[in-house]
């Protein structure tokens, strides 16, 4: 782990993020360090995947900055990768998987510059890697939740990032596709990437993770699995009941 | 064919290829009733740039009313922004209030301006060769193929340059977003490049079926093909085919050529919407008996393969052991003979060795829930589709 690193992957002070100017994430401090498998975790609606927006640009802060390795994320698109929630694209686009996959190449090419036979080649790479090779004629439409699901997470694969963010990968996917998920996952960690997912199964947590995050509405902690995964915080960020949502998941 | 049957075909093509291209992308982004507005709101912008340049070609005057168009984009985002309306009744708020200013702007001017109603609404084509465009006294061809021509070719660079950004923008306005993309500029150049286009079309086919040479083509490739490049071409075909064949069905008929390029359309759209090879309403129902038949056909081999004893497998039992209400037993006993996957000795049903062999192996595939590689099982062993 890089955690030592002095320039953090993500910084993010005073973040304050508003719906229509009703704020749903209220000044929000976190610092991701380089190198760490991190979760986000909290109840439906805290605020996770409009955290990662923020994070991205696709929402603009009514408050607070966000620098990705010491900069504003603008000067580091390249460094990034996403992977949505379940859908925010138009499945009946006509389009297969290998040409969504391939998408993920957009961003090193630029302006105009059109994609050939590399960006075809890294996408068919990625596509394999989660396993997805025999479905890269499809259109997108007829490949199942877990499927399309890889597919995005090939796509991130491809855009060679530092950071990835991911919102609920393991969403729909049955037990074998979110095991491959995950040692994907960890294989990049290895690579000295940063990854940043938003998990709803709490009982996975100490498993897949290193680092947490929790997070409801306002920020309640972050740091190592190990050091704050506890009763205290859960209870913080689900209230009381926070055992029925371990158990219902 | 005269050389003015010749140039009016040539300016209805470069129409339709001209609305066909961005008509392709709003459908795409479910955008077509904006084009909707656009052709119908750019009327007040067309009408005062005649009042200044006197000439329905004019480069300003295309400008002024390109500029009304997209002007009227930002209006019915801004009130549908607010969360009072839907975007259909914001369309609906806009697009009437410009026309009507339109309209009422030629209605006072009537004596002075050489524009009528009817050819707002349905454009004339047909009178397109009598305005020449004059270079140094001499005669290079009608102004409005120049116009529609140039328009085009500006189009066609454009997408070439950008056919990348367009598609990403258009499929995942946030991937396009987080690569540093702006969807926004895309979605304003998109909107400029349909405005110009309308204009430029609106002297040859009017307001009303630039409409449809902007929505029907690209809505009749979509049915056709998974591929967003082949529904670039489809779609270009479709309208030149109606251009061409349009003038023709005009010529017969003595009808209005816009017109009849319409009708045409609308009658491809229908024939690739009941015939189309995948998504076409006859062959899905084709497609949803075969498969019912031979899903039917698989439960039928199952039960066989399940039951030794004679009883569960004579003819007239069949009908009792399995849920056949949707196909009649014969027709699934047929295709089963007809591929040798059973044979029948005194009424008692059997598998033959390659039926055996087919459900052995259609059986490891259900329970591993592989069923989609039963289509490729099946592609083996049928001699006959269901
Ligand atoms: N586009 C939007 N407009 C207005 N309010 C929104 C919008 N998107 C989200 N919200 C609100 O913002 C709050 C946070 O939403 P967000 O999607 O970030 O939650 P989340 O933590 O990702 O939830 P989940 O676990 O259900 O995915 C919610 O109260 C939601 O209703
Ligand atoms: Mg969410």
């Amino acid at each position: 782990m890089h955690t030592s690193s002095k320039i953090p992957a993500i910084q993010i002070d005073d973040l304050t993020v508003a719906y229509n100017y009703k704020p749903v994430l209220w000044d929000i401090d976190l610092v991701v360090p380089e190198g760490v498998l991190m979760a986000i975790v909290g109840p439906n609606g805290a605020g996770k995947s409009t955290l990662i927006k923020a994070i991205l640009g696709i929402i603009k802060p009514i408050a607070g900055s966000v620098e990705v390795f010491g900069k504003p994320y603008k000067k580091q698109v390249d460094k990034v990768a996403y992977v949505p929630q379940k859908g925010s694209v138009d499945w009946d686009f006509p389009t297969v998987a290998l040409d969504v996959v391939m998408m993920g190449t957009y961003g090193s090419l630029g302006w105009i510059k059109r994609p050939g036979q590399k960006e075809k080649k890294r996408a068919l790479e990625a596509l394999e890697k989660v396993g997805m090779l025999e479905f890269k004629s499809r259109q997108i439409s007829q490949l199942s939740g877990g499927q399309q699901q890889r597919i995005f997470l090939a796509r991130a694969l491809v855009q060679n990032a530092e950071i990835y963010l991911m919102d609920e990968p393991f969403q729909g996917v049955d037990a074998t596709t979110e095991k491959a998920i995950i040692n994907i996952l960890k294989e990049l960690r290895k690579q000295g990437k940063t990854l940043i997912v938003v998990h709803h199964d709490l009982q996975t947590v100490p498993e897949y993770f290193d680092w947490v995050t929790f997070l409801n509405v306002k920020g309640i902690a972050s740091g190592p699995v190990k050091d704050i995964f506890n009763d205290d915080n859960l209870t913080k960020t689900y209230g009381i009941n926070y055992k029925v949502a371990v158990n219902q998941t | 064919m005269t050389s003015a049957q010749l140039e009016i075909q040539l300016i209805a093509a470069l129409v339709a290829v001209a609305c066909a291209i961005p008509g392709t992308f709003l459908v795409l982004r479910k955008m077509a009733m904006i084009s909707d507005a656009i052709s119908h709101a750019i009327l007040p912008g067309i009408v005062l740039g005649f009042f200044i340049t006197q000439d329905l070609n004019s480069p300003l005057l295309i400008l002024l009313a390109a500029i009304t168009g997209v002007v009227t984009v930002m209006l019915v985002e801004f009130i549908q922004k607010t969360g009072l309306v839907k975007e259909d009744t914001a369309i609906g708020l806009v697009f009437p209030a410009l026309f009507s200013i339109g309209v009422i702007l030629i209605a006072k001017n009537a004596n002075d301006v050489h524009l009528d109603i009817d050819a707002v609404l349905l454009g004339e084509l047909a009178f397109a060769p009598f305005d020449r465009l004059l270079v140094g006294g001499s005669d290079v061809g009608p102004k409005s193929l120049w116009v529609i021509g140039s328009i085009l070719l500006i189009t066609i660079t454009l997408l070439l340059l950008f056919f990348k950004e367009l598609k990403l923008s258009t499929f995942d306005k946030g991937l396009a977003t987080t690569l540093g993309f702006s969807p926004l500029l895309i979605h304003y150049a998109l909107m400029t490049v349909s405005s110009v286009t309308v204009v430029g079309a609106f002297d040859a086919v009017g307001a009303v079926l630039v409409v449809a040479l902007i929505i029907a083509p690209a809505a009749t490739a979509y049915l056709l093909t998974d591929d967003l490049k082949k529904m670039l071409v489809l779609s270009c075909f479709f309208g030149i085919f109606a251009a061409f064949a349009g003038y023709w069905l005009a010529n017969i008929l003595d009808a209005s050529i816009a017109g009849s390029m319409t009708t045409v359309l609308g009658f491809v759209f229908l024939l690739v919407y009941l015939f189309a090879p995948k998504q076409g309403v006859f062959s899905v129902f084709f497609k949803e008996r075969q498969q019912r038949k031979e899903v039917s056909l698989l439960v039928f081999l199952l039960h066989l393969q399940n039951h030794q004893e004679s009883n569960e497998r004579h003819v007239n039992h069949l009908r009792e052991h399995i849920n056949w209400q949707k196909v009649q037993a014969k027709t699934v006993l047929d295709l089963a003979k007809k591929n040798n996957l059973v044979q029948i000795s005194e009424n008692i049903v059997s598998l033959t060795d390659k039926g055996q062999e087919f459900t052995d192996e259609a059986l490891r595939y259900i329970t591993t829930n592989k069923e989609t590689a039963i289509e490729e099982l099946k592609d083996r062993y049928f001699l006959f589709r269901g």
